[in-house]
């Protein structure tokens, strides 16, 4: 039986979620910024799904944008709010979804001073590092994840706001992996943006937004059209919107239960994991995603390793999907001071709301038959 | 309802939407993931890029996806312009170009671009020569749409390819409202990028093209940086099933573009002759032949564009273009055809699809000779006659909209009557109130107005509240006329119209 362990790459999308869907993939509904009657119910649609996805992160519905996806929100947040002021410094931290990275390397060509954030091995923030750094002269922004894609890392990006405000900067936080996984408050956090995406909840591919505060001015990535207070042209993708609003309060609703059935899952993985020799658990000594699990087997090729797991029905990464396939070893975990061999071995496996004990039990007795000695 | 807004947003193709579905229902692969859920999502991606190269005559390695044609205009002209580092270069482009191009455009502008702005000619067209004459030494890029989402006008972009070509500049070409209606085949045409957008080909929303040429190879910055997807072009994961039914509805829109043009025609000119035969002030925005099938767009003389659309109930036709209408100013495209405000603002785009048949052409014409009789009598051209639209297809507030949709006091009561009239200085309203006494007492009033609904609605109020009473009684403002009808404060304007009305019939009266 096949199984399908990599929801941090993305999700099925819930059965719920379709059939909100459906009526506005077949039905004659129109622009929805057309001003005759079906692009009235079409507005009133998306309304209701930005309504839904700012109740996911305690959020105003006015402080959210639909984007097409968790990399258009990143490369909104940093070059949008970045883009009316005067070079300064940028900081984002070394493990950063690759979207965050080259938004922020892409701003060097304007005249940013753009600096990586350390991490210690664990993946969490140097604290007396960043205090340092952002001491050092002023800083516009700072790009933090709530939770890592690849280890589950949690970050305490709530600690970082009080700093980054006292350094008079602003915090951008990609939330795509936490939000619907762990609670995620864009209040309590007190963070400026924070980008979400829909695919990773169990919504459509091709949806995200951005959760921008008020009092941050930003500028268009994409111009033309006065949808999205004209801040973000084009015509609404109205299907997908509302896919993304049930596929928030879906996650909303259903957090905690998602949330104890994939910890538990995640700890007879791992105590399955802990009887096969030279087996490290990256982030280990980190608060992590209940359902992330990232490790390497001391001596194994994890790119052979991975090619076995996927003849056999087993889909899972090496990190991110994004890079897959490029060769390079993941720069999350070189960030966390590994070394390359050990960081070319890391295999991920990220649990979904439908995976069950027994695909845990059938992925291990794989690994185990491969990691044979 | 009749749907006559294709050139809005097309609904969705049965096939497109089964290519979309497995994807949707259990299929889960992330196409950049390397593992077999993942490979399966990147085929079904793969096959899509063919389909949608096929239409355009172009390679499949030359189509990059995004999130839709808003954002390819915006990566083409800003991507083409930053890889070259000629933000301070020469650019040419025109007036009537769509939202995303000119904004996009303006950006650039505003960071040292030097822009050519080409004035379209009065039917809406753009020369190969005048683009040639705009040419500079520095000129880096030329954007043109090759079909004109308002008036459906078609520029001579396979004209002019060749002849930049020769010159080494750069060509894109937004062809968002071409594909599909019109035959394309970039194997010829030396087009170098060219937009596409699928909900406008029976499609989903939210996703879109942009054909980059490979031979010789035009270069972009991305716009949008991340995991290095579509060549580094454009980065962010690719949303399966929006590819595969993009895919499929190209596929299926050229297997049918030929046959489908001919019936389009035909029934937008039967449309256009029925209108033409039995309204006078009639005035056709666009080119009467280089026209793409589906698109008709007239402005009414004498009629205002918001009532008319009021009046209109569920047929849904667009007054200029959707992406711009919540702001409701007159069409920017039509301004550059040389339309004044009144005309621009009072037309409408026809733009008829797969699914129109002969009856419902007959059906919207029967419904726009009535709405334009209707306000033309009110206005005070005509008999007056009752607009009676079915449905308040625009939310307007319950009180305005049972004054304005059933005017009894609609009328011109001829000499015997005290008249007078207010209007606002550019005379985009007018409000004529007329009172017939005797004994003292208004036994009977009228009004004729030319404006909003709102406008139309404080007319017909206003009527029936002078009826009965003595002048030197006719206290009322504009707030007591707000709190009546409704009126909210974007329409403040139209209260204010009708307290200057009730004060000049008082005058009038004095002196009578």
């Amino acid at each position: 039986m096949p199984s399908y362990l990599d929801h941090n790459a993305t999700t099925r999308v819930d059965p719920r979620v379709l059939e909100a869907m459906l009526p506005y993939l077949s039905g004659p509904y129109g622009n929805a910024s057309s001003l005759h009657r079906y692009g009235r119910a079409a507005r009133d649609a998306v309304e209701q799904a930005r309504a839904q996805v700012a109740r996911l992160i305690n959020a105003q519905p006015g402080e959210i944008l639909w984007t097409s996806g968790g990399t258009e929100s990143n490369n909104l947040a940093l070059k949008g709010s970045t883009d009316r002021a005067a070079p300064t410094r940028l900081l984002y931290g070394v493990t950063e979804h690759p979207a965050v990275m080259e938004a922020a390397e892409s701003l060097k060509e304007r005249g940013w001073q753009v600096e990586p954030v350390a991490v210690d091995a664990q993946g969490l923030v140097d604290w007396p590092a960043f205090e340092r750094q952002l001491a050092a002269g002023p800083v516009r922004l700072v790009a933090l994840m709530r939770a890592n894609n690849e280890t589950g890392v949690i970050q305490d990006v709530g600690r970082a706001a009080a700093l980054v405000h006292a350094a008079g900067a602003w915090l951008h936080v990609d939330a795509v992996q936490a939000a619907g996984k762990i609670p995620v408050d864009f209040e309590v956090l007190q963070a400026d943006l924070m980008s979400l995406s829909s695919h990773k909840i169990y919504g459509p591919k091709g949806i995200g937004a951005l959760a921008v505060k008020s009092h941050v001015e930003l500028t268009p990535l994409h111009h033309g059209g006065a949808q999205e207070r004209g801040l973000r042209g084009g015509t609404e993708n109205v299907a997908s919107i509302v896919g993304f609003g049930v596929a928030a309060e879906l996650a909303l609703q259903e957090l905690d239960e998602r949330a104890a059935r994939a910890l538990e899952l995640r700890r007879r993985l791992e105590r399955g994991l802990s009887a096969l020799p030279g087996i490290r658990i990256f982030g280990a000594g980190a608060e992590r995603l209940p359902n992330t699990l990232q490790f390497a087997l001391a001596g194994y090729d994890g790119e052979a390793l991975l090619m076995q797991l996927d003849r056999k029905g087993f889909a899972v990464s090496s990190g991110s999907a994004c890079a897959s396939g490029l060769g390079e070893p993941s720069h999350v975990l070189i960030g966390m001071g590994l070394d390359r061999d050990t960081a070319k071995g890391a295999i991920r496996v990220s649990l979904g709301k439908d995976n069950t004990a027994a695909e845990v039990d059938q992925f291990l007795q794989a690994l185990g038959s491969f990691a044979a000695p | 309802m009749i749907y006559l807004d294709h050139a809005a947003t097309t609904p969705l193709d049965p096939a497109a939407l089964q290519a979309m579905l497995p994807w949707l229902q259990g299929e889960v692969g992330n196409p950049a993931s390397d593992h077999a859920w993942g490979h399966a999502a990147r085929a079904a991606v793969e096959r899509a890029r063919g389909q949608v190269a096929a239409l355009l005559g172009a390679q499949p390695e030359e189509i990059v996806w995004t999130s839709g044609a808003t954002e390819s205009n915006n990566l083409a002209i800003k991507g083409a312009l930053e890889f070259r580092g000629l933000r301070g270069a020469h650019l040419v482009t025109a007036r009537t170009e769509h939202k995303s191009v000119v904004d996009s455009v303006r950006q650039m502008e505003s960071q040292g671009l030097r822009v050519s702005w080409l004035k379209p000619d009065a039917q809406g067209l753009i020369m190969v020569e005048q683009v040639l004459a705009a040419l500079a030494p520095d000129t880096a890029l030329v954007s043109l749409m090759w079909v004109n989402n308002e008036t459906g006008t078609i520029n001579p972009v396979e004209a002019l390819a060749p002849r930049l070509r020769e010159r080494g500049i750069l060509f894109h070409v937004d062809a968002v409202q071409a594909a599909g209606k019109l035959p394309i085949d970039l194997s010829r045409a030396p087009i170098d990028l060219l937009s596409l957008s699928a909900h406008k080909l029976y499609g989903p929303q939210g996703i879109g093209a942009l054909f980059v040429r490979k031979r010789p190879r035009a270069r972009l910055s991305p716009q949008l940086h991340g995991g290095g997807h579509e060549q580094g072009m454009r980065s962010g994961t690719l949303p399966t099933h929006q590819i595969a039914g993009f895919g499929e509805a190209c596929r299926v829109a050229g297997e049918r573009l030929a046959e489908e043009g001919a019936r389009l025609a035909a029934l937008r000119d039967h449309l256009q002759q029925r209108l033409q035969q039995v309204l006078p002030g009639l005035h056709l925005n666009g080119h009467p032949q280089d026209r793409v099938p589906g698109i008709l767009n007239l402005s009414f003389e004498g009629v205002e564009g918001e009532s008319l659309r009021a009046s209109l109930g569920d047929l849904a036709v667009s007054s200029g273009s959707a992406c711009s209408s919540a702001t409701r100013e007159p069409s920017y495209v039509l301004r550059a055809l040389g339309r004044d405000d009144e005309l621009a603002g009072a037309s409408l785009r026809f733009s008829l699809g797969r699914g129109t048949t002969a009856a419902e052409v007959d059906r919207a014409a029967a419904r726009v000779i009535e709405a334009v009789g209707a306000l033309r009598g009110i206005a005070g051209a005509g008999s007056a006659v009752p607009v009676t639209p079915p449905v308040n297809a625009h939310g307007y507030p319950a009180a305005v909209w049972a004054a304005f949709s059933h005017p009894v006091h609609a009328a011109d009561l001829g000499e015997g009557a005290v008249a007078a009239t207010a209007g606002s200085p550019a005379g985009a309203l007018r409000l004529r109130l007329q009172a017939q006494l005797q004994g003292g007492r208004i036994v009977r009033a009228a009004f004729q107005a030319y404006g909003c609904p709102v406008t139309l609605a404080v007319g017909e109020w206003l009527a029936g509240w002078l009826e009965g009473r003595r002048p030197g009684e006719l206290h009322l403002s504009a707030a007591d006329l707000r709190t009546a009808l409704e009126i909210g404060d974007d329409k403040a304007q139209c209260a204010l119209l009708g307290e200057d009305a009730v004060l000049a019939l008082e005058r009038q009266m004095s002196l009578a």
